[in-house]
C-alpha cells in the first residue's frame, strides 16, 4: 500500500519535488516487498548496504552497483514494480541501440512515458513551436524508445507524426564493417523516404539525428522545403558540434529552431538542450532532476572532474516506473553546474574523445 | 601569426574546432580551424555552382599568384616569413623549401603550357577551332570540382594541382595538418590574385570530415602510404599517390664509383623526404663496396635545426623521430647495417630531433624491404641479378638505370608499374617542367569529346 511519503513519485508533471525526499520515496517504492519489482527486490539481497535506510538522497545513488549489464538477459515482466498491480499500464518493452554487445531491455509505463512527453511539450512551448502542427521522424522506431518518445510528444503537442524508420543496429554494422557504399545508400534511402513526406504533407517540426539533417543538407530542394515549412527541429542520437550547431542555424535552416536532445533507452529518454546560449557555447543537456540525474567523472578514479572538464557520464533513472541507478555510459562530456533547483551535474559538448594526433608514423613518405 | 582560418566559399572561417599546430619543439605557432562535415558539404555545393573564370583571366590569375606566393607579402606574411615559418613548422630544411616555392612559382606561370603536353594530339581545346568544322576531337574536363588531399611531407606537393585551376577545375584543398602553412598562403594568393572564394577553398577537416571532401568532389586526388593506394584502387574518381618507392640501378658494364654523387644526391635531395628520392639502390654484383661508400658519403650530412641555411636532414619533434627510428630498426632486423643501424634519431636538444641516414644491406633483390620507404635518408642496398630482371625493380615512381644494356632498358620502359625511366647519370628526383610525374595529371582531369560543326 503507498504510504503518504510515496505520493511524492506521482507529483504533478508541472511541479518540482524536493530531490533527496524524491530518492527516499523512490527507495521506499522499489525496495518496498509489495511495491518493488522481483529484479530488485532479487537485487537488493545482493547489495551490501539498505537503499530503504542507506539511500538518502541523489548522491547515494552512488552506493549501486551498474545492473544495466542484466538488462540484457532478465526476464522483462521482472522489471514491473509489483506496486502497479495488475492494471499496469505498459507502453512497451524497449532495447538500447546494442552498440556495447547485445541489446538491453527495458520496460516502459505510461505515467512515465507522460511525465517526459509533457517536459519535452512545455519546452517546446518555450521555444515557440507552435501547437497542433505535423511531424516528421526519421529516427528508430521498433525497440528504440526514441520513437515512442518522439510520438508521445507530438501526440501531446497536438501533431500527426509520420515515421520514417531508422535501423540503427543495422547502420553500425554496415560501418563497423567497412561498407560505405551500403551505409551511403541506406541513408540515401532514408532521405529519399524523408522527401516523399516532406513534399506532400505539410510537416511543422522534423526529428532527426545529426548525421541525417547534413544528409538532407547536400540536396537543396529539401533545404528549401524545410525552410518554407518546417517550424522546429529536435535533433538527437547522435554528436553535434558547436560548429555544426551555428553553421546549421545560420545559414542551412534559418527559419527554424534547433532543439537538441541527448537520449538513452538507460534513462527512458532524454536531457533536453539548455536554452537561451550564445552560438560559440557548446550544446548545454539538462537531465530533467530528480528523474534523471548525471554526474560526470574521472572513469579511472571515479570521481567528479572539476567543472569545466571533460569525463565519463554517470546517469541515473528513478522514476516511479524504473530505477537504473549508477550507469557508467560510454559517452564522455564536460561537466557544467546545473540549472537552478536541479541537482547533479549538466553536460556539454558529448561526444568521443577528440581525435587529433592522426600523424602517426607511416611507411611511404606521406 | 595567431589563426590559419578555413578559406570557404564566402571567405576566411574561424571555427570554433580549432588544432594548435607547433613547430617541431613544441612551441605553438597557429591555430588551425578545424571545418565540420557540413562545411565541406556546402563549400563543395558552392564550387559546382560557380561558373568557371574564362581561360586568360585564370591563367594571368595563376600567374600573379605565383609571383605573388614566391615573393610578395600574402595575408600578412612575407616570403622570407613563411619559408623560415615552414621550416619550423614542418622540419623540412629550408633549402628544400626554396625548392619548393620555386617548383610552385614555375607552376603557376607555365601551368598551361604544361598541361597541354598531356592533350592528346588529336584533340584541340575549344570547338571554335578550325579543325571542328571537318571533325575533330576536343579535350574537355571529366567533371567540375577537384579536390586534394594534400601531403605534409613537402611543400612541393601543392605544385601540382594548380594543373587542375589552370583546366578550369574549382579545387578544394583539405591541408595536411601537420604543415598546413603552404596551401593557406598558396590559397591566400589566388584568392588575392583574382581566383574568387569559390574558385579554390582551403578545408582543413579532422577525420570524421575528410571522407566528405572526396564525397563532394567529382574528382580528387589523395596522398598516403600502401593503404591509400589499396582503398582507392578501384575508384575511377580518386588518383591515390603512394609511397614513391623510387630506385636505383647499377649493372655490372658500368663503374659504380663514377656514379655516387648521383645516388648520393638520389637519396638525400629533399631531406630524403620526396616520392622521387631512391628508397633501393640495386648493384649487379658485390653491394658491400657500395653501401660502405654510402654510408661513409651520408654519414657526412650535418644535423641542423630545419630554419637553418645549411640544414640537410628533415627534423620532427624527437618522439615522433624517435617513431620513425623504431619502425626503421624493426624492419630492418637482420640486415646487415652500414650506418644507423644503432639509430637514427639525433637530438638537437631543443625539442625536436634531426633523422639521420641510414643504409642497410640486404642479401635478395625479391627483398620486400626493398620497398620499404621512409621519410628521411634512408636506402636499402642488394645485389641484383640477371634472374631478377626486371621484376625486381617493380613498383617504382622512378628507376634511374645505370647500364647500357638495352634490353634491360626496354624491359624497364615496358613495365607497367615503373612509372619513369631514367637512364645514365640522372638523379631519381630529376624533373622538368612539361613532364610527367606520375603520368600527367591531365590525363585524369580530362577526356576527349568527337565535335564537328557547320
Amino acid at each position: 500500500m503507498p504510504t503518504a511519503s510515496l505520493s511524492v513519485l506521482d507529483i504533478p508533471f508541472d511541479e518540482r519535488p524536493d530531490p533527496d525526499e524524491y530518492i527516499r520515496a523512490a527507495m521506499e517504492w522499489h525496495f518496498g516487498p509489495d511495491t518493488g519489482s522481483p529484479f530488485w527486490l532479487r537485487t537488493a539481497e545482493t547489495l551490501d548496504f539498505d537503499p530503504r535506510r542507506d539511500v538518502k538522497g541523489v548522491a547515494d545513488l552512488a552506493l549501486f552497483p551498474n545492473v544495466t549489464g542484466e538488462l540484457r538477459e532478465v526476464p522483462v515482466r521482472d522489471l514491473i514494480p509489483q506496486g502497479y498491480g495488475a492494471d499496469a499500464r505498459i507502453v512497451g518493452v524497449f532495447e538500447s541501440g546494442g552498440t556495447t554487445g547485445a541489446p538491453k531491455r527495458i520496460v516502459c509505463l505510461r505515467d512515465w512515458l507522460d511525465r517526459l512527453t509533457h517536459g519535452l511539450s512545455a519546452d517546446l512551448d518555450g521555444l515557440g513551436i507552435p501547437r497542433g502542427v505535423d511531424w516528421l521522424a526519421i529516427a528508430p522506431s521498433g525497440p528504440h524508445m526514441v520513437g515512442e518518445m518522439v510520438a508521445g510528444t507530438a501526440a501531446r503537442h497536438g501533431g500527426l507524426m509520420f515515421r520514417v524508420d531508422m535501423d540503427p543496429r543495422w547502420v553500425k554494422k554496415l560501418i563497423s564493417g567497412g561498407k560505405a557504399e551500403e551505409t551511403d545508400a541506406y541513408v540515401n534511402h532514408l532521405v529519399e523516404q524523408a522527401a516523399y513526406v516532406l513534399r506532400t504533407q505539410d510537416i511543422g517540426v522534423l526529428m532527426t539525428t545529426p548525421p541525417l539533417l547534413e544528409r538532407l543538407a547536400r540536396h537543396d530542394d529539401l533545404i528549401e522545403l524545410i525552410g518554407e515549412k518546417v517550424k522546429g527541429i529536435m535533433w538527437g542520437g547522435a554528436h553535434m558540434d558547436a560548429d555544426t550547431r551555428h553553421l546549421l542555424r545560420s545559414e542551412v535552416f534559418p527559419g527554424c529552431e534547433l532543439y537538441g536532445t541527448y537520449g538513452n533507452t538507460m534513462i527512458l529518454g532524454g536531457a533536453t538542450e539548455r536554452l537561451g546560449l550564445g552560438p560559440d557555447e557548446p550544446c548545454v543537456f539538462d537531465p530533467r532532476t530528480p528523474f534523471v540525474t548525471f554526474s560526470v567523472v574521472d572513469p579511472a578514479s571515479g570521481r567528479p572532474v572539476p567543472y569545466g572538464e571533460r569525463g565519463q557520464v554517470v546517469m541515473n533513472h528513478v522514476s516511479k516506473s524504473a530505477l537504473l541507478p549508477n550507469n557508467l555510459e560510454r559517452d564522455l562530456a564536460i561537466r557544467v553546474p546545473p540549472p537552478e533547483g536541479a541537482v547533479g551535474d549538466s553536460v556539454a559538448d558529448v561526444g568521443p574523445v577528440a581525435m587529433f594526433d592522426d600523424e602517426v608514423v607511416i611507411e611511404g613518405v606521406y | 601569426m595567431d589563426f590559419l582560418d578555413a578559406l570557404g566559399p564566402k571567405g576566411p572561417y574561424r571555427s570554433r574546432h580549432r588544432l594548435t599546430v607547433s613547430d617541431v619543439t613544441g612551441v605553438p605557432m597557429a591555430e588551425l580551424s578545424l571545418v565540420p562535415r557540413l562545411f565541406v558539404t556546402r563549400a563543395l555545393a558552392a564550387l559546382r555552382a560557380a561558373d568557371t573564370l574564362p581561360l586568360e583571366e585564370r591563367l594571368a590569375a595563376l600567374k600573379r599568384a605565383g609571383e605573388l606566393f614566391a615573393t610578395g607579402t600574402v595575408a600578412g606574411m612575407s616570403a622570407e616569413a613563411y619559408e623560415g615559418a615552414v621550416c619550423r613548422m614542418s622540419g623540412s630544411p629550408l633549402a628544400n623549401v626554396r625548392i619548393a616555392v620555386e617548383a610552385i612559382r614555375l607552376s603557376a606561370t607555365d601551368a598551361y603550357r604544361n598541361v597541354q603536353a598531356a592533350r592528346p594530339v588529336g584533340a584541340v581545346g575549344d570547338w571554335r577551332d578550325p579543325y571542328a568544322r571537318s571533325g575533330t576531337a576536343v579535350w574537355i574536363r571529366r567533371g567540375d570540382v577537384f579536390a586534394v588531399h594534400a601531403a605534409g611531407n613537402h611543400p612541393a606537393v601543392h605544385a601540382l594541382w594548380l594543373e587542375a585551376l589552370a583546366l578550369g577545375y574549382r579545387v578544394a584543398v583539405r591541408p595536411s595538418r601537420r604543415e598546413p602553412l603552404t596551401p593557406y598562403r598558396l590559397v591566400s594568393a589566388l584568392r588575392a590574385a583574382g581566383f574568387g572564394p569559390d574558385q579554390v577553398v582551403l578545408l582543413p577537416t579532422d577525420h570524421d570530415a575528410a571522407g566528405e571532401i572526396l564525397h563532394g568532389a567529382d574528382l580528387s586526388m589523395v596522398y598516403g602510404g600502401q593503404e591509400v593506394i589499396d582503398r582507392y584502387a578501384a575508384d575511377p574518381a580518386v588518383l591515390p599517390n603512394g609511397p614513391g618507392r623510387s630506385k636505383i640501378l647499377i649493372t655490372a658494364d658500368r663503374e659504380w664509383r663514377d656514379h655516387l654523387d648521383v645516388v648520393v644526391d638520389s637519396i638525400a635531395r629533399h631531406g630524403g623526404t620526396a616520392c622521387v628520392n631512391a628508397t633501393a639502390v640495386l648493384v649487379e654484383g658485390d653491394p658491400a663496396p657500395v653501401a660502405e661508400a654510402l654510408a661513409e658519403r651520408l654519414a657526412a650530412l650535418p644535423s641542423l635545426p630545419p630554419q637553418d641555411e645549411r640544414a640537410v636532414l628533415p627534423v620532427h619533434p624527437l618522439e615522433v623521430a624517435r617513431g620513425f627510428e623504431r619502425l626503421l630498426l624493426g624492419k630492418a632486423a637482420g640486415a646487415r647495417a652500414w650506418l644507423g643501424g644503432d639509430g637514427v634519431v639525433d637530438d638537437l636538444g631543443d625539442g625536436s630531433a634531426a633523422l639521420r641516414p641510414a643504409v642497410f644491406q640486404l642479401d635478395d633483390p625479391r627483398d620486400p624491404r626493398l620497398g620499404v620507404e621512409l621519410s628521411f635518408p634512408c636506402v636499402w642496398v642488394a645485389p641484383w641479378t640477371r634472374e631478377a630482371g626486371v621484376a625486381a625493380l617493380r613498383d617504382s615512381l622512378v628507376v634511374t638505370a645505370i647500364t647500357g644494356d638495352e634490353a634491360l632498358l626496354d624491359g624497364l620502359l615496358a613495365e607497367p608499374s615503373i612509372k619513369n625511366l631514367y637512364i645514365g647519370d640522372h638523379p631519381t628526383h630529376w624533373i622538368a617542367p612539361g613532364l610527367p610525374h606520375d603520368a600527367y595529371l591531365g590525363e585524369f582531369l580530362m577526356r576527349t569529346k568527337a565535335v564537328i560543326r557547320g
